[in-house]
This record gives structure tokens, sequence and C-alpha cells, in this order.
């Protein structure tokens, strides 16, 4: 019962913190989430649709950032955005822009993978069927797009996930400040280590809610698409 | 005319295909016949492009809207079976009514709002034929075209490819396990057997006599 009243508490009261976490959160893995599909899907049916010299060391390469530590992406874009780094000039560090940066270059390989495995089943029967009727080339990639409508959702999907969830990198190039780059996952990882469990708890439970209602969303989405 | 020069297709070590001189005129029905792996299909595909030979070349074919291949499982897209064949129309005005003609013709009209996914692989046959006869064309590459058929499908099938060859005097080749598919359809009979032509000629004749005994072993297995 003291839990279901910190959450509403939480929620509605008169502290806006968790709201501005809650919105922080949801720029932060909404806009990595499509950028890193932008990125990801199209590069994802390149892979897995042609063959080309090089085509197996890209397919490892991808795979391999896959396993990318999340604290590892963290470190390279500080280094990066840092002062004294290549990006130093842009003084993006310690910003959500900086924490979306970290999540593309985490959840891109992540998609990219997804995307080359679940196009490259059928690659070769869609390529041949397409070039018998005189498609080929880029314009085969619309078809693909329009044929994978709905497992590219539950990739994206998948990506939104990983990026909701992700809390080292942000922590890193985010830093967790208070109303400008705390995020869900960087404040129940604080409100734990300050003792505070409850509050934790009532974050995490709060974090899953999101979670399922943006899941609901998409499947939704997905139904309509599949019967349309 | 169509002319094969040196053609040699090898996968691995494994030689696939290799055609010395083979040569298809304009106007004539080709059936292409051979047990499974004597390189029927990677035949078609050397002509269409999508296999390159490791050695010679194809010659006078090129590549345009006026040049349709359908594979022998053909690919259904997830979305509608009406858009899975217009797609193939471009930017056409009214290409659902040209889709719907050529969807029509192969039996397919009752299905047009069906996903093409679902489609069973007879009726993906015919959605694949209809893909290639929605534009004008001249010539065809068909890969066994009813192997997945029915044998009213199969009617069907050959009385549209006999129907589009009386219209367009174009260039027909397809391929077939059926010897007396290519007694129905062909001009002339091409018999592949480990990727090399062993013999050639019109079909009437050369079922009837066939000099090589590979020909003759091939044949004794089908009553025609």
């Amino acid at each position: 019962m003291e839990l279901i009243n910190t959450i509403t508490d939480l929620l509605f009261g008169s502290d806006p913190e968790l709201r501005q976490i809650i919105a922080v959160t949801l720029r932060m893995s909404l806009f990595s989430t499509l950028f890193s599909s932008l990125i990801g899907i199209p590069a994802g049916i390149l892979l897995g649709a042609n063959n080309f010299r090089g085509k197996r060391v890209l397919t490892r390469l991808v795979n391999t950032l896959l396993g990318l530590p999340p604290v590892v992406a963290g470190l390279i874009v500080f280094l990066l955005l840092s002062r004294s780094g290549s990006l130093g000039n842009l003084k993006l560090l310690y910003t959500v822009n900086a924490m979306v940066v970290a999540q593309v270059l985490l959840i891109t390989p992540y998609i990219t993978a997804m995307t080359a495995n679940l196009v490259g089943v059928n690659a070769a029967t869609i390529n041949e069927t397409l070039a018998g009727v005189g498609i080929r080339g880029t314009k085969r990639l619309k078809y693909f797009l329009l044929d994978f409508r709905v497992p590219f959702l539950t990739i994206v999907l998948a990506g939104f996930g990983r990026s909701i969830a992700e809390v080292g990198a942000v922590q890193m190039v985010g830093g967790n400040i208070q109303y400008k780059t705390r995020v869900m996952t960087t404040a129940i990882m604080m409100q734990t280590n300050m003792g505070r469990f409850e509050f934790a708890i009532a974050l995490g439970i709060v974090l899953l809610l999101i979670s399922l209602l943006i899941n609901s969303v998409v499947f939704r989405v997905q139904k309509v698409t599949a019967d349309d | 005319m169509i002319e094969l020069k040196n053609v040699l297709v090898k996968a691995k070590e494994r030689l696939i295909l290799d055609i010395p001189h083979l040569r298809f005129e304009k106007g004539k029905r080709y059936g292409i016949i051979g047990e499974n792996g004597s390189g029927k299909t990677t035949l078609l595909r050397v002509l269409m492009g999508t296999v390159l030979p490791s050695q010679g070349s194809v010659e006078g074919l090129k590549l345009d809207n006026n040049v349709g291949y359908l594979p022998q499982s053909p690919y259904a897209f997830s979305f509608s079976v009406l858009r899975n064949v217009s797609m193939t129309l471009g930017q056409t005005q009214n290409r659902d009514e040209l889709a719907m003609e050529a969807l029509n013709k192969v039996g397919l009209r009752s299905l047009t709002e069906a996903r093409g996914n679902t489609l069973s692989g007879g009726e993906r046959q015919r959605l694949g034929l209809a893909r290639v006869l929605a534009v004008p064309r001249e010539v065809l590459l068909l890969d066994e075209p009813t192997s997945a058929t029915d044998i009213r499908g199969m009617d069907l099938i050959e009385a549209l490819l006999l129907a589009w060859f009386q219209k367009t005097k174009g260039l027909l080749i397809f391929t077939t396990h059926a010897p007396a598919q290519a007694l129905r359809l062909a001009d002339e009979v091409i018999f592949l057997e480990a990727g090399k032509v062993v013999e050639t000629g019109a079909p009437q004749h050369l079922f009837a006599n066939p000099r090589q005994p590979k020909t003759q072993a091939f044949l004794s297995h089908w009553s025609i």
C-alpha cells in the first residue's frame, strides 16, 4: 500500500522531478531509437540482401559491436565529446544529445544485425523475384521495407527496450544531472546507492509501466499494419 | 536472337553449366528439359544475369522491362495480392486495373485483397505469372512454371502461355521435368544433362527418335 502511495505521489504529487525524469527518459529513448532505426534498418537490408566482397568481415564487425559493453560506448562518446576530444567544440557532454549519441552507438549494431538476419533468410528468393520483373538495385529497398514492416516494428521496439533500460553509457556521458540528464535508470541506481529502496522500486515499476504502455501501442500498430 | 558463347558456370570446383554455344531465336518457344541438377535453372539465371558465368558471355539480351522471369518458387510479398502485381507496373495510371486484369487471367481475382504470404505454392506460381504478364514483354523466361500447380492450374498456365505467344510472337524459354509439357508448349527442346547440352530438336522428332543414350535413358522414365 505504501508503495502504491509512493508511486502515486511520485507521478501526480507536487514534486515535478519524476515527471521531468520520465520526459528526459522518453526523449532520449525515442530519439536514439529513431536515429538507430533510420541507420540500422537500411544498413541491415543492404547487409542481409546483398552479396558483396567483404560481407563476412562486415557481418562479423556488426556482430562484434553487438557485444559492445555500454560503458565502453559511453567512454568512446565521452572521449569524443570531452573538451579535449575531437568533437569537444560541440559542447554536448552532459546533455541529453550526448546520451542519444551514446545510445545510437549501442543500438544501431543491434538493429542492423537483427534486420540483416531477418531479411537474409529470404533475400535470394526476393531478389530473384524482383529481378524477374525488372526491379533491381536500390529500387528493391522499398519492397524489403514494405514486406518486413511488421517484424521491423518488433526490431524497433526491441531497440527501444534496450535504450530505455540502459544505464552505463548514459551515466557516463549524461552525468545524471537533476532536471537535466537524469533518466529512470540512473535515478534508480542513485536511489539504491542512497539506500532509498522503496523509492527505487517505485521508479522501477513506473519504468515497467512505461515499457508496457509503449509495447501496447506498438502491438496495436503492428496489428493494424499486418491487417492492412 | 540471344546467344550463349562458351558459358561456363562453376560452384567452387563443381561444374554447373558448360555450354560452348546455344542460340535462342525470337518467335520461338524453347523447352529446356533434364533431371534435377542438370543445370536448367542455372541456364535461366545466366540469361537473367542473376548468375554470372565464370567464363563466356550472353549476347543479344537486354535486361529491361521487355524481359520477364518467373522463378520456380516466386516470392509472395506480405502485402495484398493486388499490390503484389501492381508493383510491377510502376507509375502507370491504371495500374490497379491492369493488375486486376492479370489476376483475372490467372484465376486469382477472388484473392486480390488477401495477403500474398498466405497463398499456397500453386497460387504463388500463378501470382508470379500474373506479375510477369501484367506488363507487355517480348521475352519470357520461366523456371518450371507449373511445378506447384494442380492439373487445372497447369492447363490454365499453359493456355495463357500459348495465348501470350500467339499475341506477341516473342521468345518463350521455359524449363520442365516433363517431356509431355515440352511437347505441348515448345517448338524446340534442349536436353540438358550434368550442365551440358546433350541433344536439341523439335519435341515430336526428338522424343520419337532420341539419338543420344542419355536422352533415351531420361525419356524411358516418362510416358509421353
